[in-house]
Order: structure tokens, then sequence, then C-alpha cells
């Protein structure tokens, strides 16, 4: 019968009850939101980093990455490349030359690294050819073509088909120059890689360092980039003199990112709850003090405080399973949209590209996210419901059944 | 017959740092099981504080309040809830019905507490809300009943847990003459066929005079106790 009681209470302030069946489902939907945002946010900026950037695995000679000193270079490195592409656990790879340097317009010079690439090979470990917005990725057909990103192209103040000077040290350590044209201006969702990171042909930096067939780093993509480090553990035991890395240990500071997103993820669901806990205590702390000559009366006529307790508190149960199945099925419908259609941030694009984030976020609503925020929420309608009933426990029942 | 309420010195002061207010001034009261007591006087003479004060709904400053031997003021808070639940009946001024419950379930709340089994439960409810005359009212909420309807059904519910005795805060207060009359008639009924005790506060002459025994308060204390 507590059941019973506890249900129709529920309905005896229909708006009331609704109200609070509303924000325990917008609490819901607020913290599904924010989790597939932030994943959604991580995920995308991992791909973009690994795709414009690291690739999943790369190969290096430990020497190198201690001062890109360009003598190190990839014992055996073309064989190397030759193996992963027959390997069935690597989708692509490619080996680059890099080193970094000053390239000059006849304006201005800017500090840069230069990959020196096979394009054919690097159209398969990087996404840069597809973010070409003037020119081409390479034609192939002539020398010393540069492609450089727009950031830098309007630093330097140059255009498409300018020449620009690079200037870095070769091998024997002297300092080379090469003049090259502008083929292609990309525009990755990096700005700050856009402006720091230009690409020439493989053979035409080769001949100006004098490395010959000599390779720096060989990036590697997986088929299954969850399957990355268990690749990765192969390849370090087949190659134990080289560096061979993963992202996330090429990057730390990107592991960092989405660790810290995690955090900040759960930071704001915590002040969502905490808002919702605050909301929920105001709407049953009004609905137990309006009926606080009822509660006099159970006391006096002999429902044990522990009764009263659990009535109250089922009251809130209640009303946290009415309102989880909304927000569950509000989430679906909106989250679900938004991870198809994307969220247009548009409006903060400068900022977000500074850190490498697209301007369209797109949410990853995931299964397994329903039961942990579903729990956290129901945790705290039931949490918020504690007070209101420790309240009506305080109530004397001489006083409380003479309250109007 | 034997006493089944006993006060001593029973004493309730209001604000004691304050504005002190002497509620219940040294009442010695003795009930006998089977009255059928009015407790009368004007408004702040104590008569609420003192069916409190019997009932286990508050904690007398001084003296004490036996039921049947047993010093109800010396019990915790929660014994004194089972205590009530098992030996006392209460009808309230303003129904105190619990609104979501039809007559029925209200009446077997008190059951359900008690821990009767639901069969048991249902049998008695209906055998009560028959002999307050409301057969055909059992599936009635309290909002569909009328005040005299309503209190009848509290009248059932403080016999449903088979209480000592049942205490009424002035239980016609809110009654018209018609309704008034049929619950001090089936009152009066159980009061003689059932020889359960009640003890009601009144202003109202009608039940004055029904009553056995009436006992009058002026300022907290006693100042006659006839048996009539």
């Amino acid at each position: 019968m507590l059941f019973k009681i506890a249900w129709r209470n529920i309905w005896r302030n229909r708006t009331r009850s609704l109200v609070v069946i509303a924000s325990i489902a917008v609490g819901l939907f607020a913290g599904m939101f924010m989790m597939a945002f932030f994943e959604g946010l991580a995920k995308q900026e991992v791909e973009s980093t690994v795709e414009t950037q690291l690739s999943h695995i790369q190969f290096h000679n430990p020497a190198f990455i201690a001062d890109k000193d360009v003598n190190f270079t990839i014992e055996n490195g073309p064989a190397i490349i030759g193996r992963l592409k027959k390997d069935v656990n690597v989708r692509a790879t490619s080996g680059r030359l890099v080193t970094t340097g000053m390239i000059s317009s006849s304006s201005t010079a800017s500090g840069v690294e230069i990959h020196g690439i096979v394009p054919a090979d690097e159209k398969a470990v990087s996404s840069i050819s597809k973010d070409v917005i003037e020119g081409v990725y390479f034609t192939g057909l002539k020398k010393n073509e540069i492609v450089i990103g727009e950031k830098l192209a309007l630093k330097l103040g140059v255009k498409l088909h300018n020449k620009i000077v690079l200037t870095f040290q070769s091998k024997t350590g002297d300092l080379t120059a090469g003049s090259f044209r502008i083929a292609g201006i990309f525009r990755s969702r990096n700005s700050a890689f856009d402006e720091t990171t230009v690409f020439t042909g493989f053979d035409d930096l080769a001949g100006l360092l004098g490395t010959g067939d000599g390779i720096h780093e060989i990036a590697v993509i997986v088929q299954d980039g969850q399957k990355t480090d268990a690749v990765a553990k192969v390849l370090k035991k087949e190659y134990p003199s080289l560096l061979v890395q993963t992202w996330i240990e090429l990057s730390p500071q990107m592991a960092l990112l989405t660790s810290i997103m995690d955090q900040m993820m759960y930071i704001i669901i915590g002040i969502i709850l905490l808002a919702l806990m605050f909301g929920i205590i105001n709407t049953m702390l009004m609905a137990v003090l309006e009926r606080q000559r009822e509660f006099g009366m159970l006391m006096a006529i002999g429902m044990n405080k522990p009764r009263v307790f659990f009535m109250i508190l089922l009251e809130s149960v209640m009303l946290t399973c009415a309102g989880i199945p909304a927000g569950i099925l509000f989430t679906i419908i909106t989250v679900g949209s938004l991870s198809r259609h994307g969220i247009d941030l548009s409006a903060f694009s400068q900022a977000l590209s500074q850190y490498g984030f697209s301007n369209i976020v797109y949410p990853d609503l995931q299964r397994s996210m329903f039961l942990p925020v579903s729990l956290m929420t129901a945790f705290t309608a039931v949490l918020s419901a504690i007070y209101p009933a420790i309240k009506a426990l305080r109530f004397k029942p001489a006083e409380a059944i003479h309250k109007i | 017959m034997s006493n089944i309420i006993e006060s001593h010195n029973l004493t309730k002061v209001y604000n004691p740092d304050t504005i002190p207010v002497n509620a219940v001034n040294g009442v010695n009261l003795q009930v006998e099981e089977g009255e059928f007591t009015a407790l009368v006087g004007p408004s702040g003479s104590g008569k609420t504080t003192l069916l409190n004060l019997i009932g286990g709904l508050d904690y007398p400053t001084g003296g004490d309040v036996k039921i049947e031997g047993v010093d109800i003021t010396q019990m915790s808070e929660n014994k004194l809830i089972d205590f009530r639940l098992k030996n006392i009946g209460f009808v309230f001024q303003a129904y105190n019905l619990i609104p979501v419950l039809t007559a029925s379930e209200n009446v077997e709340f008190v059951m359900l507490l008690q821990k009767t089994s639901k069969g048991d439960r249902e049998r008695r409810a209906i055998e009560l809300l028959t002999e307050v005359g409301l057969k055909d009212k059992l599936n009635k909420r309290p909002s569909e009943l009328s005040g005299g309807q309503q209190q009848r059904v509290a009248v059932a519910r403080a016999l449903a847990s088979k209480p000592r005795f049942i205490l009424a805060d002035e239980p016609t207060a809110n009654l018209d003459s018609k309704s008034t009359e049929n619950l001090l008639e089936i009152m009066a009924k159980l009061n003689v066929e059932d020889k359960m005790t009640f003890i009601f506060s009144t202003h109202d002459q009608r039940v004055i005079d029904k009553a056995r025994r009436v006992v009058t308060l002026v300022d907290g204390k006693i100042v006659s106790d006839v048996k009539q």
C-alpha cells in the first residue's frame, strides 16, 4: 500500500511532479549530451591528429628524436617500408625526411618543419592532400615543388606559384638553401600546424640534405586503429634497434588532452547533477512541507519514521523512474540527430582551429554511456529526497497535525 | 473498574525560556475503562494539549502519564509511535484522512502498519465502515465524502487497530447538526456495546450532554469533574 500511496501522491500535484520528471529528464539529457559532445570532440581531435600529423605508428632512429640531426636516418628504411607494405595489419605506410629550417619570401621569413615526402605514399597516410584549398598536392611533373599552409602563406605574403626559399643544415653540417615553387596551399583543422609545417618532394629534399635514400621517419596507418598497440608491440619486437612509437607515445599531450576532456566532462556532469539536485530538493521540500499535517497524522496513528522516510524516498524513486526513460528517449532523438548532422561551432572557429579542433563537432553517443549517466541521475534524484525526508521525520505530530 | 489512563501532576509549559505558557498545569486525571468522557473548557484551557499528552503525541515538562500502568512519558519517540499504533485510536477535528486513499484503504492502512494480513484487513475495513454506516462508500476518496462521512471514516480508522481507547479532539467541530448527531450515536453505541473508552475534547453542548463524565479545564487546571 506504501507503493500505492507514493504513486498516488506523485499525481496529487501533477504540474509539480511533471516539473520534477522534466528536470530529471533534462538532467540526464544534459549529462548524456556533454558525454557525447566531449567524446565526439576528443575522437575527432585524435582522428585529426593521427590523419594530419602523427599516423598510428612512427619509426625513427632513436638518436634522431633526441636532436633531429639529419644524419640519423633509419637503417634499411626502404626495406622496412617494403616489409610494412606487405603486412596485413598495415593499411598504408610512408617514408619521410624531416628537418627544421627557415622559409623565406621576399618580405619575411619564418621557422618551419620541412617534410620530404613521396606524395603517392603520403596521400594514403595523411589527410593533408584533401585539405589543399588552392593548387594541387604536387603535380609530380616538376622539381622543387612545395605545399604550404594557408596561414604560413598569409604570414609570408605569398600566393600559389610564388617562389620561396628554404634554408637548413645539410648532412655535412653546411647551411644549404633551395628555391621552391608553391604548388599547393592547404588548410587543415589545426592552424598552428598550418603555420609551421611544409611539404616538399622526398627526392628534392634528399638532394639538398645529402641523405641519399636515407629516411628519418616511417609513418604507418594500421588497418584497425583499435589494434594500434598490438601492432606496435609486434613491430617493436621485430625492430628492437629502432624507436617504434604509437601516436599516444608520440604525442602524450594528446592523451593528456583526452584525459583532461574526460575529467572536464565529469566535472560538468557533476555541476549539472548538482543543479538538478537542488531543483529536486526544492520541489520535494515543498511537497513535504505542504503535507506537514498529513505526516503528523501518519506518525500520530503509528507510522514509524523509517516507513515515512521510505515513503518519501519511494516517491522520488518513482519520479526518477519516469524521468530517466523520458530523458533517454529525448537524448536518443536529439543527440542522435546531432551525431549525424554535427554541431556547427563556426562562431568560435578561430579559437577552435588554434587548438586543432574542427568547426563542426559530431557528438559521439555510445550505448555504454546510458547506464552510468542513468545511474548517476538516479542516485542524484534519490539523494535529493533525503533532506526533505529527514525534514519530515523532524515534524512533531502534536504540532504537525494542526498545521494548515 | 480499573484505570486505563492515569496522569499525575501532569504539566506542559510552552516557551519555558522566553514567555512561559502553562498549557497544562498539574493535572491529575484517572480514566476508567469504558468511560465516555468529555474534556471541556474555553479556548486555550489546555484540552488539546492534555489530549496530546495522554495520547503520547507530545512530552510533558512535568508529571507522568500511565496507560494501564505503563509510563509513556519515559518512552523514546520510536517506542511511543509503536505504542500509539497498538493502543490508541485518534480522531482529529479536521478528519486528517489520507487524501489519496479510499475510505476502505484509509481504514486498512492502520492495520497494514500492524502487519495484519490482506484478507483480514479488507474484511475488518468493510465491517467497520458498515458499522459507521458507510458500507456504500468503501471506494470513495475523502474528497468525495461529506465532512460527517469523513469523520465516520476517521472513527472507523481509529477502531481498526483495536485500540485500548480513542482520543478525539473536537470531533464534531466541523460538522453540521445532523452529522454531529450521527457521529455521537455511533460513538455512544461503540462505547456501550463494545465497551470502547472515549475521551474527547469539545465545545459542543450536544456532545457534552451525551458524555457520561465531564471534566472542565480552565488555564490548564481541572476545575470540575462531574459524572452525569
